[in-house]
């Protein structure tokens, strides 16, 4: 092989004159004003329907719609369908640069867009962390004391859309990315531009919605129902708005993630040799490409009753907020298996790693994941239990609801079987996952009361179901996803990870999320209610130990980011190749990975789970074979 | 000692020439999955139909006077049909080497798809009532609203497909220039390895998509104007 030198770096100056970030924030002001002057000028043309302000929905609506229009412009994104448009051939990837400026901007290949996945998701799960101190803050006392009603409605809604919309692409946007290609045998994803525009959008969207603020936030929480989203601010818009980029970033991410694995596994990487991961990562691609769309659909019809006076949700004018409430939930509930798929594809496969045992019940555990795949569509009436629905449909969706507990035991069963008689490490990874098993079965426990009729009319809408979701969501994911980091991030970056800092992180973050969560439940018991500024005093000493973990839930994580920062920053000690042993493709390339992952297609030959049956395959590859050939 | 998957470096030569098939296998798939991904889409549009119409909540679902006009939208979905029935009929001549054929059917296609655009927007501007006038008016402009902005991506995507085919109609079986469309002055050959041939795979994706379009263009006539 020949390698060709790369070329010499352009001057600083001269990358920040191109298409980069610095470009598309300029430009993504500069369309922000084009469109808000723009909704001004529609409004001087006297059309009833736009209301007669300066500070109307279109406005606004129109204002970010040409921001984020701008910021694609500023990134590059508009270079290649432009050449399309004039005839040029289809091409794959973008000007190769490198360095450090190719994070901040459209950079084709799948690792650096992963590891923008990682900063990017991070930081906004900053911010919601943030915004859960805060909330923890002004619940110390039974009565308002920090924010008034309206501020603390925002702010709880901020916390939960940012993490709600952020997360959904929390494994699948890092890891999916950086490692599907590779765990498949092929050089890129399906269409590398999309996969980078998923990133952009997604950063887009977040920093739409914290933009929420000057816009006097919304007052809905995480689900936006009508009628009340009708009625909200202009800041209303803002959160429509980052639902709908997060829908169509989550539906583009999903049809490249299953595009890749079809058409694009090497040779011998037959569906039963696929890693348990990928396995995984389809099951939840599948669920966003068709769940994402009716949550883009439902959220334009809202944003059409905001800006075009349409009356989807208007009772007054022909419309049904319980329309509101069907369609949200049939993406809504999807939504939930689309955060939580990944994180049993996680456990499964870091188990076999850490255990030394191959994966228990392979074909079950794909059928678990692709069972609750498949049910996830069948359960979404339960959220409206109290909403006055016919009663004769919720025999139905309680016994639908229930029946997903059968898959999801099967990733359960999978996993203790494979821990069985195990040779187990406790390394940060394997903590992490061995958390996961404690924290679901409590989620999953709890989810059987709002399953069932009788008990979700008791606890509904109270800290009972938000302690709850907090289980399976903060204790499902990103308990995985954290584990995804500490067993990954060596091979995507080089570098090691302190593990004595790590083993600090999770204990802090075991101990602290359980302090914090469990004493919900019998605050909801109690009566707490979600979303309500004040609660009954007698509550305060529950709430002041919830908010007291809070915080130091807060500390743990500030332990990690010291521990990322101190070890990818300064300490920089280089990463083994394989530190954890692992069967899996990954870990037989150098870290970090080559640009083009293989110098030649790999040929499969088995699956990556077989610890103890004889020495890790070779991957022998016959000269010449082409990409992605079956 | 088995030789390494890979070598640490840069060696871009790697990754040129990549065999079209792949990316044709690529783009087929996507189209499959974008129908899915509109259906359901759709799908809520449906729902929210069936939804309002039964609730007919106040008597708002349809008051007097609300009726979409069936001439434009006959018209509206008859272009488009027509158009996706071209992009076949052209996919057609493609496989048969008949290249000149189909740069003529995909030209009338893509005219006659912007003409269906054309009618749309002249179309709500005839309409007897607005968007605020009830539930059913509501579907009406955003399911229409919507179907447009489908249509308008469908038929960039034609626009690209045909432009490809026009810009090199005289060296159908040369590939352009190295580096054409890698956009990498640095680069010596295609990430593509005859990125032309490629035009098929497109066609191929894009006539289903078109085609599944269209279905749901006729599925929104039948409910709006004629249920």
């Amino acid at each position: 092989m020949t390698a060709v030198a790369a070329p010499p770096p352009r001057p600083l100056w001269r990358r920040l004159l191109g298409f980069n970030l610095l470009t598309a924030l300029v430009l993504g002001v500069g369309g922000w004003y084009v469109g808000w002057f723009g909704a001004h000028a529609v409004k001087g043309l006297s059309i009833a329907y736009f209301a007669d302000t300066d500070y109307n929905e279109l406005s606004v609506v129109m204002a970010y719609i040409g921001g984020v229009v701008g910021f694609l412009v500023g990134l590059g994104f508009l270079n290649y369908p432009i050449a399309r448009m004039r005839g040029y051939p289809p091409s794959l990837r973008e000007k190769e640069t490198h360095g450090w400026t190719r994070y901040f901007s459209l950079c084709t290949d799948h690792k650096v867009v992963g590891i923008q996945y990682l900063w990017g998701i991070g930081l906004f799960f900053f911010i919601g962390g943030l915004n859960a101190m805060l909330i923890r803050t002004e619940l110390l006392r039974p009565n308002h004391q920090v924010f008034p009603a309206g501020t603390y409605l925002t702010i709880v809604g901020m916390h939960g859309t940012m993490m709600m919309g952020m997360m959904t692409s929390g494994i699948l946007g890092p890891f999916a990315n950086y490692l599907v290609p590779i765990m498949i045998g092929a050089r890129r994803m399906a269409f590398p531009r999309i996969e980078a525009l998923t990133f952009w959008l997604l950063m887009a969207a977040g920093t739409i919605l914290t933009s929420t603020i000057f816009f006097g936030g919304f007052p809905t929480g995480w689900t936006g129902y009508a009628p009340l989203s009708n009625e909200g601010n202009p800041g209303m818009d803002n959160y429509l708005l980052f639902f709908a980029l997060v829908g169509i970033s989550m539906t583009l991410l999903g049809l490249n993630m299953i595009a890749t694995v079809l058409t694009m596994r090497a040779p011998g990487l037959t569906w039963t040799r696929l890693p348990i991961f990928v396995w995984g990562v389809l099951s939840t691609a599948v669920l966003m490409v068709l769940a994402a769309p009716v949550l883009i659909a439902t959220l334009g019809m809202e944003m059409l009753d905001r800006t075009a006076q349409t009356t989807f949700f208007v009772a007054a004018g022909g419309g049904s907020s319980y329309l509101y409430q069907n369609l949200f939930w049939v993406f809504g509930h999807p939504e939930v298996y689309i955060l939580a798929l990944p994180g049993f594809a996680i456990v499964l496969e870091l188990l076999p790693v850490f255990s030394r045992k191959p994966l228990w019940g392979y074909r079950l555990a794909v059928g678990g994941l692709l069972g609750v795949s498949l049910l996830s569509w069948f359960v979404w009436q339960h959220h409206l239990f109290v909403s006055g629905i016919n009663g004769d449909l919720r025999p139905f969706y309680m016994l639908s609801t229930e029946l997903i507990s059968i898959p999801t035991g099967f990733t359960f069963l999978c996993g203790m079987m494979t821990l069985w008689r195990g040779n187990i490490r406790f390394t940060v990874p394997m903590l992490f996952c061995l958390a996961w098993f404690f924290n679901f079965l409590i989620g999953g426990l709890s989810g059987v009361f709002l399953s069932d009729v009788p008990s979700d009319v008791t606890t509904h809408g109270s800290f009972f179901s938000m302690a709850h979701f907090h289980y399976t969501i903060m204790g499902g994911l990103v308990f995985t996803f954290f584990a995804a980091i500490y067993y990954w991030v060596p091979k995507m970056t080089g570098w090691e990870l302190n593990e004595r800092l790590g083993k600090v992180h999770f204990w802090t973050m075991f101990i602290f999320f359980n302090s914090t969560f469990f004493p919900l439940f019998i605050a909801g018991f109690e009566g707490q209610p979600r979303r309500v500024v004040t609660y009954s005093s007698h509550l305060q000493f529950l709430n002041d130990w919830v908010s007291v973990s809070a915080f130091l839930l807060g500390i743990s994580m500030l332990v990690f980011l010291f521990n990322l920062v101190w070890s990818l920053a300064f300490v920089k000690k280089p990463a083994e190749a394989n530190p954890w042993s692992s069967r899996s493709i990954e870990f037989q390339l150098p870290s970090p990975v080559p640009v083009h992952n293989f110098d030649r297609i790999p040929v499969f030959s088995s699956d990556p789970y077989g610890y103890g049956e004889g020495p890790v395959p070779t991957w022998v590859a016959p000269a010449g074979a082409p990409a992605g050939s079956e | 000692m088995a030789e390494p998957l890979a070598y640490e470096g840069t060696g871009y030569e790697i990754v040129e020439e990549e065999p079209p098939e792949v990316l044709g296998r690529n783009l087929i798939s996507a189209s499959y999955l974008l129908a899915g991904a509109t259906a359901f889409f759709f799908i809520a549009f449906v729902f929210a139909y069936f939804y309002l119409r039964s609730l007919n909540n106040g008597g708002l679902w349809k008051p007097h006077g609300v009726d979409a006009s069936i001439g434009w939208g006959t018209a509206v979905v008859a272009c488009y049909v027509l158009s996706a029935v071209l992009v076949r009929l052209g996919l057609t001549d493609h496989r048969a080497l008949r290249r000149a054929q189909w740069r003529q059917k995909g030209g009338a296609a893509l005219l006659v798809g912007v003409v269906g655009l054309v009618l749309q927007v002249i179309a709500w501007t005839h309409q007897s009532f607005g968007p605020a006038d009830g539930g059913f008016a509501s579907v009406y402009f955003g399911w229409t609203a919507f179907l447009f902005l489908f249509v308008l991506g469908t038929l960039l995507w034609l626009e690209m497909t045909f432009a490809t085919s026009l810009r090199y109609r005289t060296m159908e079986t040369q590939a352009p220039p190295p580096g054409h469309a890698s956009g990498d002055p640095h680069r010596e050959a295609h990430d593509i390895r005859d990125p032309l041939s490629l035009v098929r795979a497109e066609l191929v994706g894009l006539s289903f998509y078109w085609t599944f379009l269209a279905g749901i263009a006729v599925l929104s006539w039948i409910v709006l104007y004629l249920v």
